[in-house]
């Protein structure tokens, strides 16, 4: 009886561990386009996927902070992607939605034009980001490569920084 | 090591508390040295702090406190009287006693303050009484000999009448029997050590220094000769011992009183009050929903359940807010025990005669609340005794009584904390003020010409003032009240300052009762609302755009008899102008600490109580707003900072009257379809049917399903409208409701808007008039109809045709 169990206790220890390694070397990611561009997050670091509503201007902030909204309860800041990235703006449509990112207790919503889907992609198929772009500052963290496509990857932490 | 931690915190927090009412006691002991009562109490703090110290191992504060007790002990059997100098040296003690505390509190040990010198001094009071001669700076170890002396002959008549004395004495009779009885164990046991037998002791990690610790033991007869490995032993037993029943002491203290309290963290306080703080909201917007269900359904019988309901919900939601608040709620008296001692001191110091009379020390305010006063209210204070009490010479001479008063105290006010401090000293002077500012350059000549006195009090409160004519140890350093302001300004509360000459000053600080969930005016600049603490807000006047005048590029308006400059909120906050603004205007007049400011907003939307929510690490720091709120839409308000807002003020160039029609620009039309049209109809039929009739001319024309969706349309900008054809019955939002929201905007107040209907009653045609239609079609309607009003309405030039 008790072997059993252990064989059992074994088996499923060894899935846990190959399902560990699979996520070791995967990283999930969620797609979405800004002007004519593929940009992606991971999966982890995105609290949910609203459709736009209201929200409330604030005074004193340049023109890609949109203002504030309520989400539950919580004032969350709300930044447009395609103003911060230097695009004209656009009116909001049918595919436009609202991603809330957190880092720690950073939480922030970010306008983006459109969703595309959620992304499994090997971390060897994730390449740094271009030289041109100066390591510290960046707000890239790699660029990954899929068959017919290369998606920018960015990072959570510098989009929540505030630099202003 | 957790558990020591953990009594550690115990004790940590039983000392402060204990010390905090010491501070009191002793004042009051020395006007009152006759008063055995205080006395005991006194004399048990120190005792309880030494024994649990001793138990921690802290030897430092052991040993300070051992003196202590020791000079008490005395006063406390009439050995000792109690004179200021004895005063003085205790006090000091006292104050030994708290840095030590502190000391541990932030590092856990006591290492590195000086108690040598106040020991001394004890030591020479209790030398004083003639009992023991005892040199100043002996060494620790003699000292206790010849304490233990006293302490046993002291002992020795107490034995005597066992009857006669107080419970209280007799515990600690029973307890100093008890720690002899161990002690006697202890040196057995000793003896047997130095014989060379085995005995059984606990292990101990921490090799203790061994001095303090004999110290401490105050029966030690041999000399510390034992080895190293066996003193740490007997020292723990003895501190257990001696420790046990004095922390058990205080517990049987009281019987009598047993406070049914606990004590909660506050973390867990303020998780409820953000829960409250939900709960307002999802209040606010059940009566906001409340309000649009009886809108719409008047008259229905379910409405009156409804009404209940809501109203239970809140009236309980409201009980339940203040019953939170009241869990947060201190007295301010613990703020207010410091200052007897602390005029005790300065009245030594600067050599006035000064009395402190306090009341309405039961008066409550959130724990944050108090946690800020203190600070304002010390500056105050010294300020009070060194330039407003006048020297005891100097008060005689004017007919005053030699001692000064100064009072302190707190009330309830409305929704808010006053408290009062008021001096019969010698007053504000004006004059003198304003010169003074003017020698430094606080003020210019102009602005002190026109002063009144009550701003001329305010100029305390300017950084880099003061009027002490040489910088004392007490103030003159000219930062102080300016810290005061400051600190009352972030309380979002206010100053008050009233004086005479001769007769004395009165200082009122008003002070909100919790900074969690506030009452606020909200108030509308555009299509924005903005919510104002309802503390700073002094009243709201609506005046005529005429009553506006600019002085020196400022908006300024009379009040009553005082200037009031005045700031468009829309300024402040960057607010676009796109809407009508009318003749009128309202002012809301703000105040805070000592100055006003007016407020022009374009409406009043009203009263609520709001829940001040932070706008994040992301957007903090954003002037002029001091955070966000939920409101019952669910839509979010900011909240105003008023000490910001006072100050962005100052920098605002008045454009408070300027409705200009820039935004209204008609280009040149230089071909048929520059003209644009609106169609608004439910029915995709009677749009196809306009936009026949229409296409013909050639105009550009636009469609929309509802008057919400041409509402949107209308807003987004992208297009400029030359006139609206819009139908009446719609689903979301009608005609009539869209024409009135259409005419709010100044943009649009010429665009002509055309209802197309089927309603042919004469009151539909006057709703139409009224809501701003200024022609009226009836379905059906031939198409060459349609095209000449258009075209009457939009000016079309027949060129195009």
């Amino acid at each position: 009886m008790s072997d059993k169990l252990k064989d059992i206790i074994n088996k499923q220890n060894q899935q846990q561990d190959s399902v560990v390694e699979q996520l070791d070397d995967v990283v999930q990611l969620v797609g979405f386009i800004i002007g004519e561009e593929e940009y992606a997050v991971p999966i982890l670091s995105i609290q949910e996927i609203i459709k736009p509503f209201t929200w409330t201007r604030v005074p004193q902030v340049p023109p890609y902070v949109l203002g504030v909204f309520n989400l539950r309860g919580s004032v969350i800041p709300l930044i447009d992607l395609r103003l911060k990235f230097g695009l004209s703006s656009k009116k909001q449509n049918e595919e436009t939605r609202f991603i809330v990112m957190r880092d720690g207790d950073d939480v922030a919503g970010f306008v983006i034009d459109r969703l595309t889907m959620a992304i499994r992609i090997k971390k060897e198929n994730i390449g740094p980001a271009p030289d041109t772009v100066e390591s510290e500052d960046t707000i890239i963290e790699g660029v990954g490569k899929q068959a017919d496509k290369i998606i920018t990857i960015l990072k959570v932490n510098k989009l929540l920084e505030r630099d202003f | 090591m957790d558990e020591f931690q953990e009594i550690l915190q115990d004790f940590l927090v039983e000392a402060f508390e204990l010390v905090e009412k010491l501070d009191e006691d002793l004042v009051e002991l020395e006007s009152n040295p006759e008063d055995l009562e205080l006395l005991n109490g006194i004399f048990r703090v120190a005792h309880t702090v030494k024994g649990a110290s001793s138990f921690l191992n802290f030897d430092v504060l052991t040993h300070l406190t051992h003196h202590m007790e020791d000079v008490l002990n005395r006063a406390r059997h009439g050995e000792l009287k109690i004179t200021p100098d004895v005063m003085d040296v205790i006090l000091e003690s006292v104050d030994l006693m708290k840095a030590l505390l502190e000391k541990i509190r932030d590092t856990s040990s006591d290492d590195g303050i000086d108690v040598a010198a106040c020991v001394a001094r004890l030591d020479k009071i209790t030398g004083g009484t003639g009992e023991v001669e005892t040199p100043a700076g002996s060494a620790p170890v003699e000292e206790e000999v010849v304490e233990e002396e006293s302490a046993e002959s002291e002992s020795d008549e107490d034995e005597i009448d066992y009857e006669n004395m107080d419970p209280d004495e007799i515990e600690a009779e029973i307890e100093r029997l008890l720690a002899q009885r161990q002690e006697e164990d202890r040196k057995k046991r000793e003896a047997k050590i130095a014989a060379g037998e085995k005995v059984p002791v606990m292990p101990d990690e921490e090799p203790q220094e061994e001095t303090p610790k004999e110290e401490k033991s105050p029966k030690k007869t041999p000399p510390p000769k034992a080895t190293p490995a066996t003193t740490p032993a007997p020292s723990q037993t003895s501190s257990t011992s001696s420790a046990d029943p004095k922390a058990a002491a205080p517990a049987r203290k009281t019987p009598a009183a047993v406070e049914q309290t606990i004590r909660v963290d506050v973390k867990r306080l303020d998780h409820l009050m953000n829960l409250i703080g939900e709960l307002v909201l999802a209040k606010n917007r059940l009566i906001k929903i409340n309000d649009d269900v009886e809108e719409r359904y008047e008259g229905e019988e379910f409405l009156e359940e409804l009404n209940q309901v809501v109203s239970i919900v809140s009236l309980v939601t409201t009980d339940l807010q203040i019953a939170v608040m009241k869990t947060r709620m201190l007295p301010v008296g613990k703020v207010f025990n410091k200052f007897p001692r602390m005029i005790r001191d300065l009245s030594r110091e600067l050599n006035k005669k000064i009395e402190l009379v306090i009341s309405g020390e039961d008066t409550e305010l959130d724990k944050s609340i108090v946690e800020e006063i203190g600070d304002p209210l010390v500056h105050i204070i010294r300020n009070s005794c060194d330039h407003g009490i006048e020297t005891p010479e100097e008060r005689l001479a004017k007919g005053k009584p030699e001692t000064g008063t100064i009072t302190l105290k707190a009330y309830n006010e409305g929704n808010q904390i006053v408290i009062q401090i008021d001096d019969d000293g010698k007053g504000l002077d004006p004059e003198m003020l304003k010169r003074k500012s003017l020698e430094k350059g606080i003020i210019s000549e102009k602005e002190a010409d026109q002063m009144s006195d009550k701003e001329a009090y305010t100029l305390i409160f300017k950084p880099g003032f003061s009027t002490a004519a040489a910088v004392t140890n007490v103030s003159g350093r000219g930062v102080g009240m300016d810290v005061v302001k400051t600190n009352i300004e972030k309380l979002n509360g206010i100053i008050d300052i009233d004086s005479e000459i001769g007769k004395g000053t009165s200082m009122k600080l008003k002070i909100p009762l919790t900074l969690a969930i506030i009452q606020a005016l909200l108030v509308g600049v555009q299509e924005e609302h903005y919510a104002i603490p309802l503390a700073s807000v002094l009243e709201t006047v609506r005046i005529s755009k005429d009553e506006i005048y600019t002085v020196e590029g400022k908006s300024v308006m009379r009040l009553r008899d005082e200037v009031l400059s005045l700031v468009h909120i829309g300024d402040i906050f960057e607010v676009e102008r796109i809407l009508d603004s009318s003749d009128f205007a309202y002012v809301v007049v703000l105040g805070l600490g000592t100055s006003k400011l007016g407020l022009i907003v374009d409406t009043l939307v009203g009263q609520e109580e709001i829940v001040i929510k932070s706008l994040g690490d992301y957007l903090k720091g954003i002037e002029g707003i001091a955070g966000a709120t939920i409101r019952g839409d669910g839509g979010v308000t900011l909240i105003v900072d008023v000490v910001a807002l006072m100050d962005m003020a100052r920098n605002v160039k008045a454009s408070a009257s300027t409705t200009d029609e820039s935004n209204s620009l008609i280009k040149e039309k230089t071909s048929a379809s520059d003209y644009v049209i609106m169609i608004v109809d439910d029915s995709k039929t009677d749009r196809m049917i306009m936009r026949k009739a229409l296409e013909p001319m050639g105009v550009t024309l636009v469609e929309a399903g509802d008057g919400q969706e041409a509402l949107n349309i209308l807003k987004s900008g992208d297009y400029n409208f030359d006139a609206m054809l819009i139908d009446i019955e719609m689903p979301r939002m009608d005609g009539y409701s869209l024409a009135s929201e259409i005419k709010k905007y100044n943009r649009y107040k010429n665009l002509p808007l055309i209802a197309v209907t089927s309603r042919t009653s004469k009151s539909d045609r006057m709703r139409g008039v009224e809501s701003g239609m200024v022609e009226y079609i009836t379905k059906p309607y031939s198409a060459d109809y349609l095209s000449s009003v258009v075209q009457r309405n939009v000016n079309f030039k027949a060129e195009f045709l």
